[in-house]
């Protein structure tokens, strides 16, 4: 008989024991491809040739700052730590280490100070130059420590750095690509850019070289799939029932509608998020009837945004109190009461003041006519469902209101004339500063649609961009939500939700709580 | 012949001249500027009279026209201005999905059209007859979008025979193929109706029945194929318009086509691409006209062309 050898057994046992002691969490399984689709191409992949930004932007470019995505607050991005000066007008920030573009040029204050001179250039004219506000020079300090310069104090630039419109660019890629640079982008991101069919696909590739993701996640190493396809369908319920029959993993803001009976049907895992959209309707505040302060209040009092997102938002929305949403940075939760509240007697107790008079069948009257207005509106399906919601609550009041949709182009081209009563649109932004953009005397009548002029207003407007102290600054954004609620050139109406589903066999996707789809720790199963 | 074709082709000149001019004119008429939306809201003041500059838009008007014709005529479309590529890349990037979905739905239409239409001639007079016409209209009334989602519904999401949209397979233009050819097909079965009852009725036909040629070989072989003449010719200008751009349709099904590229350009107001895809149309219309016409001489012997 041969001599039985313990210890090869123990060995054997032990390494047994070994692999299967950490399988309780099981690692995220590398590999695949991982869908995703949205209505529309993005203009151009160069962040400074596009009014917007979106997934396909930030999937494969970073920011020096980004947001923590449970507590909002912000965290190193491709900038490790930041120093804000004295007089707020210098922000120096030291940059990560060994952090590389997707074609091999090193990340440094050079690539930083390239892709914002140029963002700033007049001859770029970036549409997203002005999220920089007042910054006159970037320097390099040193490989890795880069300085903005502001010629005033930009209180609201960390909401900007973080938003893709602000991502650093390859200057190895933008001195080569010129003017095709934004079919040929490159940045620093956990997938690189492959492939554009317009209209169709944007195909992007796992960067393996990636290892500095930021501290929030649990991976921040290279993403686990191995593509990445974001699919292009413009038709909403074409991208719903593409997500259902299993050709798309992820469905991020689906119809509210739909969306409902989804969360219903149980059959996909879903998130529901606030956004940093708000709908509001808004007064040409210089055209009568709603040149009177009073008739404003009085629409404000018989508007009840609860129904709005109840009804005509299928409950996928909360009521805004406030020009800025509650997730909007400035939104200062005080603001209740001074709020429009729903109170059709009030309503009509100020038109009373305003010299109107109840006619037949209730009917606010004043030298013989009807308290009538009109609202300009997009043909777009939720647009209509509000301002329909809208025209009953007014008319419990007497007053009557039109609708008249239009296309985008047109809309906001035809505000500038100032010949509309009222217009009912959305906005998104993630900082209380958007505000100045519709507010502000100076924007007057281009973003300031509302033909509003009051030189306070002006004077915190500023001070909110140049006050670079939090607790100050909120302070201002306080005193403006309270004199705008009480001069009521809008009156909030609602911000939606979204509503975001994904295949049960995608793991571990996150949203942070501007609705941005973070997809560093996420896996399929299968 | 020669002579005749030469002849069309210089009608091109002034017709294109005509409508390039119609379009710029219409496009800088209605509100709204291509500046503003590229700006969108965060522009200053500054920036827009920058970028008017930049795109050459601040210019007279028979200037920039002027202008864009002289480069038009050598082939140089500009770029566009919502994503800066050239826009002769963006038209010929998307021409062949606009050729592929029109030859397919060309197809649906033909073949649904002729079969609904020689059958109903036919049985003149039958409830097939009645039948088929129905069916016609009905194939023309449904709306698009309608139809389109209703067959993703029964298709994609219940049987999982066909994909709803993209365009990388053939699989996936079969949905979008027969919705469009559904209401194309309307017309070709009325008109192959009404040319079949039109030839069935003449003396030739009489002469073969008496001869004693068989039922089917009369209708195959002597009636459809001279019923098909004028057939061919609104067959020829369908296919035309479909070159066009199906927006609802690519809208619906996501399929890549110049439609769509059309209408995101009119709602951006991208001048540079609007003129170009709006001659590109019109040049493919005037061809197909061309060709149709070649076509109907070549069917029909009795029809010269000097």
């Amino acid at each position: 008989m041969t001599r039985w050898n313990a210890l090869p057994v123990l060995m054997v046992v032990v390494a047994l024991l070994a692999m299967t002691a950490g399988s309780g969490g099981a690692a995220p399984a590398r590999g695949g491809t991982l869908t995703i689709v949205i209505g529309s191409d993005p203009p151009s992949l160069d962040p400074h040739r596009t009014p917007s930004v979106n997934i396909a932007h930030a999937v494969m470019y970073e920011t020096l700052v980004t947001v923590d995505r449970r507590t909002g607050e912000f965290i190193p991005g491709l900038a490790e730590s930041w120093e804000i000066s004295q007089d707020g007008t210098a922000i120096t920030f030291k940059l990560k280490r060994g952090v590389k573009f997707h074609d091999g040029t090193p990340f440094n204050a050079a690539a930083v100070k390239t892709t914002f001179d140029r963002l700033v250039s007049k001859e770029t004219n970036a549409p997203g130059a002005s999220w920089v506000g007042t910054l006159t020079r970037t320097e390099v300090v040193d490989d890795l420590t880069v300085r903005l310069v502001f010629s005033k104090p930009y209180a609201p630039i960390f909401s900007s750095l973080r938003i893709s419109f602000l991502a650093i660019l390859s200057p190895t890629a933008i001195a080569k690509m010129g003017a095709d640079y934004g079919q040929n982008p490159v940045g620093t991101g956990p997938f690189r850019f492959k492939q554009w069919i317009p209209n169709d696909r944007i195909v992007y590739e796992r960067n393996p070289d990636y290892a500095w993701g930021p501290a929030h996640y649990k991976n921040r190493g290279a993403p686990n799939f191995d593509q990445l396809i974001i699919r292009i369908v413009p038709d909403e319920s074409t991208r719903v029932i593409a997500f259902e029959r299993g050709d798309i993993d992820i469905l991020p803001g689906a119809p509210a509608r739909d969306a409902r009976r989804m969360m219903r049907d149980g059959k996909f895992p879903f998130i529901q998020i606030p956004t940093t959209s708000g709908t509001y309707l808004g007064f040409n505040v210089k055209k009568a009837p709603v040149n009177d302060v009073r008739v404003r209040r009085a629409i404000g009092h018989a508007t009840n945004t609860d129904e709005v997102a109840r009804i005509a938002l299928e409950g996928l929305a909360v009521p805004m109190l406030s020009p800025i949403a509650p997730t909007i940075w400035g939104y200062w939760d005080g603001v209740k009461q001074f709020a429009l509240n729903h109170d059709p007697d009030r309503a009509r107790a100020l038109l009373v003041e305003a010299g109107y008079r109840p006619g037949p069948g209730g009917a606010m009257i004043k030298d013989g006519r009807q308290l009538e207005f009109t609202v300009w509106t997009y043909a777009r399906m939720t647009n209509v469902r509000v301002a329909v919601v809208l025209q009953s609550q007014l008319r419990t009041a007497g007053i009557k209101l039109n609708i008249e949709q239009m296309e985008p182009a047109t809309l906001l081209a035809s505000t500038q004339r100032g010949e509309h009563d009222a217009i009912m649109i959305s906005y998104g932004w993630p900082d209380a500063d958007i505000l100045y953009y519709f507010f502000h005397s100076s924007r007057l009548p281009t973003t300031n649609r509302v033909h509003y002029v009051n030189a306070q207003v002006d004077k915190l407007l500023e001070d909110g961009q140049t006050t670079v102290d939090t607790a100050k600054r909120l302070e201002v954004y306080k005193q403006l939500q309270r004199i705008l609620l009480a001069e009521v050139p809008w009156v909030p109406l609602a911000s939606e939700l979204s509503v975001n589903f994904n295949q049960s066999y995608v793991q571990d996707v996150y949203y942070d709580k501007f609705g941005n789809l973070l997809l560093l720790d996420a896996y399929r199963t299968r | 012949m020669f002579h005749y074709v030469a002849r069309r082709l210089l009608h091109l000149i002034p017709v294109l001249l005509g409508i390039s001019f119609l379009v710029f004119l219409l496009v800088h008429l209605v509100p709204g500027d291509p500046v503003r939306v590229m700006l969108a809201d965060a522009g200053s003041p500054e920036q827009v009279e920058r970028m008017r500059r930049q795109l050459g838009l601040d210019r007279p008007i028979y200037v920039q026209y002027a202008s864009f014709v002289v480069r038009a005529a050598q082939g140089d479309f500009g770029r566009s201005i919502h994503t800066r590529r050239p826009v002769a890349q963006e038209i010929a990037f998307r021409i062949p999905y606009t050729v592929r979905m029109a030859v397919a739905a060309t197809l649906v239409a033909v073949a649904m059209g002729v079969v609904l239409g020689a059958i109903a001639a036919v049985h003149h007079q039958s409830a097939l007859d009645y039948g088929t016409m129905v069916v016609a209209l009905a194939g023309v009334s449904l709306p698009n979008f309608w139809l389109g989602l209703v067959l993703i519904l029964v298709f994609s999401l219940h049987l999982r025979w066909l994909p709803p949209a993209g365009a990388d397979s053939l699989l996936h233009l079969i949905l979008p193929a027969v919705t469009l050819g559904t209401s194309s097909s309307a017309i070709i079965a009325r008109l192959t109706r009404s040319s079949m009852l039109e030839v069935l009725r003449q003396d030739y036909i009489r002469t073969a029945r008496a001869k004693g040629v068989g039922p089917r070989r009369l209708v195959y072989r002597h009636a459809l194929k001279n019923a098909m003449i004028p057939v061919v010719s609104i067959v020829g200008m369908q296919f035309a318009s479909l070159l066009g751009g199906a927006v609802i349709v690519e809208t619906v099904f996501g399929w890549p086509g110049i439609g769509r590229l059309a209408v995101d350009a009119i709602f951006t107001r991208d001048i540079p691409v609007i003129q170009a895809v709006v001659l590109v149309a019109a040049v493919i219309f005037v061809f197909m006209n061309l060709l149709v016409d070649l076509l109907y001489g070549l069917l029909d012997p009795r029809i010269r062309y000097g």
